[in-house]
């Protein structure tokens, strides 16, 4: 390579400014105190969360990659095996119906966003995540619709940016596993479906049963709440 | 050359007897709700408290006051927050976690947490809440470099204010056992006469220092008194 390539190089990295590319790793999500729900469930999760990969650029500054790579099928996959008592994962091409399952249940992602320290004009990374759960019965009907919104933040004390915002993506996750163990069951009555036909109900109402089991839960807080009921 | 290399011993020697003097103020004081005390076997956890609430306790602040609380021979046994916090999930999130001692009832009838409480020994959660801000700072510090050499000429000055609280919960009956606060203030210097001397106010050490000696004289005081 002669000088000038390796000028103009030199001189394209400074113009085009600094990209940062974070990888997760998948999360282990701890084993939860919780009891098992006795249901056999079918998971089917879409093709992005295979390979889920967010790119923004923040505005007037760096470029951001983060690649989720398989996290999310890895956390779902988890935590439902810790809630319920059977969970079998389902191809693109496999027939729920044809299974012996209670229930399905379809996650999907309906936003990923972070903030820099430069955004927020503190110390810390942010993420906030937004999944939303499909849960049809075992006649293939659709009973409860429930979007999730979990947060995590990471200060970037002693780490470098990856490391924070890598930090802060699994803490998001495991807001929304402590959220989905919480209130899965309430919100979307996914145990009344348990060994019982096809049943006429309508889907279930998230925003009521949130409000009922607020009263319940201790929480500290629900930032974000709003969308939860949603 | 002699009379330039006094020229610089002199303003050195100044500020090192200024970086002697107090430039760390602190003020501690608690205020004790019920009796305290720790028996053998029995353990103390760490805890931030949520960040959904706003509360923005450094990790390494939390990792100090661990570290300070069980140094020594006379140290208390403490359970690294993190593995607290696994062991227990998911009722100790930011989201889940009792934010009063009247929770905490309601908490241990949830299925294994106070198996898992019992097996680890934990009498005392311990939250903490605040953080370390830069409050003030000014001056000007300027550095420069030549094919001949490079220097710094200039004087900035910064303070910062560390103030945390700690909650006491005692597990054995469920309540608080009171609050242990530290509220410190360091101012930092940097003169620069060529090369810049940076005096630093160590706050949050101080804080945390300061803390966990309180904490640790809250916590052990005698049953009896």
């Amino acid at each position: 390579m002669n000088r000038t390539a390796l000028l103009g190089i030199l001189l394209a990295g400074l113009i085009s400014g600094c990209g940062s590319n974070v990888t997760l790793k998948a999360p282990t999500i701890p084993e939860p105190l919780l009891e098992q729900i006795p249901m056999s469930i079918g998971l089917r999760m879409p093709e992005n969360f295979e390979n889920f990969v967010h790119e923004e650029k923040v505005y007037g500054r760096e470029e951001w990659s983060i690649n989720l790579g398989r996290s999310n099928a890895a956390f779902f996959e988890q935590l439902f095996g810790h809630m319920f008592a059977d969970v079998t994962v389902l191809g693109p091409n496999d027939d729920p119906q044809l299974l012996p399952l209670d229930a399905l249940i379809e996650p999907s992602i309906d936003a990923f966003e972070f903030s820099t320290p430069d955004q927020s004009k503190t110390d810390a990374f942010a993420v906030w995540i937004r999944y939303r759960l499909r849960v049809y019965d075992r006649e293939g009907k659709l009973v409860s619709n429930w979007p999730v919104s979990a947060y995590g933040k990471s200060l970037t004390t002693k780490m470098n940016s990856s490391d924070a915002l890598e930090r802060a993506a699994i803490l998001a996750m495991r807001d929304a596993a402590a959220l989905m163990i919480m209130k899965f069951d309430n919100v979307t009555r996914i145990s009344a479906l348990a060994d019982q036909p096809g049943t006429e109900s309508e889907p279930a109402d998230a925003s009521q049963t949130d409000e009922e089991e607020d009263t319940e839960v201790q929480t500290t807080a629900l930032e974000g709440s709003q969308d939860e009921a949603g | 050359m002699k009379q330039a290399k006094r020229l610089i011993k002199a303003p050195v020697f100044a500020l090192m007897i200024l970086s002697s003097t107090a430039c760390v103020t602190s003020t501690v004081q608690d205020a004790r709700t019920g009796l305290t005390g720790i028996n053998e076997g029995e353990s103390v956890v760490i805890m931030a408290k949520s960040y959904h609430l706003g509360n923005e306790t450094e990790m390494k602040y939390i990792r100090c006051i661990e570290d300070n609380l069980a140094r020594g021979s006379k140290g208390l046994r403490v359970i690294p927050h993190d593995e607290f916090i696994d062991s227990l999930f998911p009722w100790f999130e930011p989201r889940t976690a009792p934010a009063e001692t009247k929770n905490l009832a309601k908490l241990m009838d949830r299925p294994g947490v106070a198996d898992k409480i019992a097996e680890q020994g934990i009498r005392y959660i311990i939250w903490l809440d605040g953080d370390t801000d830069r409050v003030a700072g000014g001056g000007s510090l300027s550095c420069a470099a030549g094919p001949g050499g490079g220097g710094c000429f200039g004087f900035a000055w910064w303070q910062n204010d560390a103030d945390y609280d700690a909650s006491v919960w005692d597990l054995e009956g469920l309540e608080s056992a009171g609050t242990v606060s530290a509220d410190v203030s360091g101012t930092s210097f940097m003169p620069a006469l060529v090369i810049p001397l940076p005096f630093i106010a160590r706050t949050q050490s101080k804080a945390c220092k300061t803390l966990a000696d309180q904490l640790h004289s809250f916590i052990v005081q005698d049953e009896s008194v």
